[in-house]
């Protein structure tokens, strides 16, 4: 496994650089920045443009959109992770039994997969969401489910052709448990796909978090949230079009780096899609 | 022939899972219908008579076979927000929709494939360079961000198109399609951007190999070569990938349709979804799910037409 080489590429530095930085904010924004900063109102200051005590502008109720928009990276960086690793939770053994065993087990478990691939993911984790109760564990519960059919595919596939190897097959004959087969000769092989799957899976439920807040069905107010803002920017557009700028930029920044990054270590993993994918 | 007929076996088979996993998801809902219909205030006695009358009190098995037959026979049941037939209600939505759905998908891939040759024939020079990166931005911003930003400029900065609200194209088409416009933007700007990164992908690898070279060797104009040679190896994926996306379309006119108040499909699900209108989550997650489904299956069927070494095989 060649990681550094993702570095290389200028996209693949730009894109590293961005989400170590979006990373750390997530992490220290909320460590040192005191909750109330988010809610505190200024009502003297209401949708105000960018200035000096507001280096960001604020919101309808003057709340500070830089403060607003550091700690929502938080909220957003959280469930899109939990998520993402929920669904490696689930569609890993999944994919791996699939493709491993074969044979009927595969039929059956490949036909569930299919049939949840279906459905839109955006729709299965609204549907989800509402079903359950819209909150923050519910979020990362219904991103969680709606991507664990891809990255299953995903990851069958790739356990179907390390399989066929001929290293595994001599690991068989020489008298290797199907447990020891799958652990130490599959799975390190197919962890390059996994970890790019994972990075671009990030980055898509970054966007459906952003999605499921936008339309009520996701984090709920108080917490801040990027989809939040944007959905509370709506009817200040004409006025305040910073109010739904700085959210959105902030998503595009972290969706843009997460792409980035995840080609690049797609090109450097993967030497067949070397050769010119993007 | 059995190909074909392999296909459409294993869509209904497919068909029947996603009735199943559709009645069992909306089933785990904590929400009681009948107190739905009746209000929480209600006295107990008649919500458990509602109860009784509705089969609500039937094993899941039962409630889900008088769902699915009723589903299969055209009676759908009634939406508890809407309090209409839910039947003639989805038809009437998903016409709704179709306009935006085959106005983005035309947006895009008119957009999309021009873009992803024009830069799989300059690879790693500006032309690939400004259209990848183009690309790249394109998926990373979220559909709604797109769909505030054309608001901004065309509805209200311009003033050129409506920001909101759907009108029946049967009364006036023009009008129709003005209101259409700017969602169909909203959504095809996204999958643009998904399509032309796909075409690039696939078209670079196609442009590298054997037979292309050699089409060159003959002496072949570049365009005939790209065009005639290349572009005809590149439709199949392209046009899986574009047939992929209706689902990606299905999941974004929910928001979409919502940010602009198109009463389409995804408006009306995203209705249904907010109050718990069970019936109709039902039906729309069903109907939604059976014509992504459907979407592929034509692509498929499409992919065999196009590609002769499918039929051949």
């Amino acid at each position: 496994m060649k990681l550094p080489a993702a570095f290389r590429s200028s996209k693949g530095l730009i894109g590293a650089v961005l989400v170590l930085m979006i990373l750390l904010v997530a992490i220290i924004a909320p460590l040192v920045i005191p909750p109330d900063m988010a809610t505190q109102m200024d009502m003297r200051a209401r949708l105000s443009p960018p200035t000096l005590a507001h280096p960001l502008g604020t919101d309808q109720l003057g709340r500070d959109l830089m403060y607003r928009v550091l700690l929502g990276a938080h909220t957003s960086i959280y469930i899109a992770t939990a998520a993402v690793l929920m669904s490696i939770v689930i569609g890993l053994p999944l994919g791996l039994i699939s493709g491993y065993v074969g044979k009927t087990t595969d039929n059956i478990l490949m036909r569930l997969v299919d049939t949840l691939l279906a459905f839109p993911a955006l729709l299965l984790a609204l549907t989800i969401s509402a079903v359950l109760g819209p909150n923050l564990q519910n979020t990362i519960i219904a991103i969680g489910i709606a991507f664990t059919p891809f990255l299953a595919r995903i990851i069958r596939g790739e356990a179907l052709r390390v399989a066929q190897m001929p290293y595994v097959e001599a690991a068989r004959t020489a008298g290797n448990s199907d447990t020891r087969l799958i652990v130490r000769h599959i799975l390190p092989n197919i962890m390059p796909a996994v970890i790019v799957q994972s990075t671009i899976s990030l980055a898509f439920a970054i966007l459906a978090e952003a999605g499921l807040s936008f339309l009520g069905l996701g984090t709920q107010p108080p917490d801040a949230s990027w989809g939040l803002m944007i959905q509370a920017s709506r009817d200040y557009l004409d006025r305040a079009p910073w109010t739904a700028l700085v959210p959105g930029a902030a998503v595009a920044l972290t969706v843009l780096g997460l792409n980035m990054f995840g080609d690049a270590l797609r090109d450097a993993l993967d030497p067949r899609a070397r050769k010119g994918a993007t | 022939m059995s190909y074909i007929l392999n296909r459409i076996l294993s869509m209904l088979l497919t068909l029947f899972l996603i009735s199943a996993i559709t009645f069992a998801v909306t089933n785990i809902l904590p929400g009681d219908v009948a107190m739905m219909i009746m209000g929480t205030q209600s006295n107990p006695e008649a919500l458990e008579g509602l109860r009784r009358s509705l089969g609500l009190n039937d094993p899941l098995l039962v409630q889900y076979w008088r769902w699915i037959s009723g589903m299969l026979t055209g009676d759908w049941g009634t939406s508890l927000v809407f309090k209409e037939p839910i039947g003639p209600l989805i038809l009437q939505k998903m016409t709704a929709s179709a306009m935006i759905v085959v106005f983005s998908m035309t947006i895009a891939l008119t957009c999309a494939v021009p873009l992803g040759v024009w830069a799989a024939m300059h690879p790693n020079k500006w032309q690939d360079t400004t259209a990848s990166s183009a690309a790249l931005l394109g998926v990373s911003l979220p559909d709604f961000f797109w769909g505030i930003m054309l608001i901004l400029l065309f509805a209200r900065w311009l003033g050129w198109l409506p920001s909101s609200g759907f009108v029946d194209p049967r009364e006036d088409f023009l009008l129709a399609a003005r209101h259409a416009l700017l969602p169909s933007l909203a959504l095809g700007l996204g999958l643009m951007a998904h399509l032309t990164r796909m075409t690039r992908a696939t078209m670079t690898g196609i442009l590298n190999q054997e037979f292309i070279r050699v089409a060159r060797a003959k002496g072949l104009g570049e365009r005939t070569v790209v065009w005639n040679y290349g572009l005809a190896n590149a439709v199949g994926p392209v046009m899986t990938v574009a047939g992929l996306q209706v689902g990606y379309l299905f999941g974004s006119i929910i928001v979409i349709e919502s940010l602009f108040n198109y009463t389409g499909m995804g408006w009306l699900t995203y209705q249904a979804l907010l109050n718990r209108d069970i019936p109709l989550i039902q039906a729309s997650v069903f109907v939604i799910a059976g014509v992504v489904m459907l979407a592929n299956l034509i692509v498929d069927l499409l992919y065999v037409l196009v590609d002769p070494r499918i039929r051949l095989s």
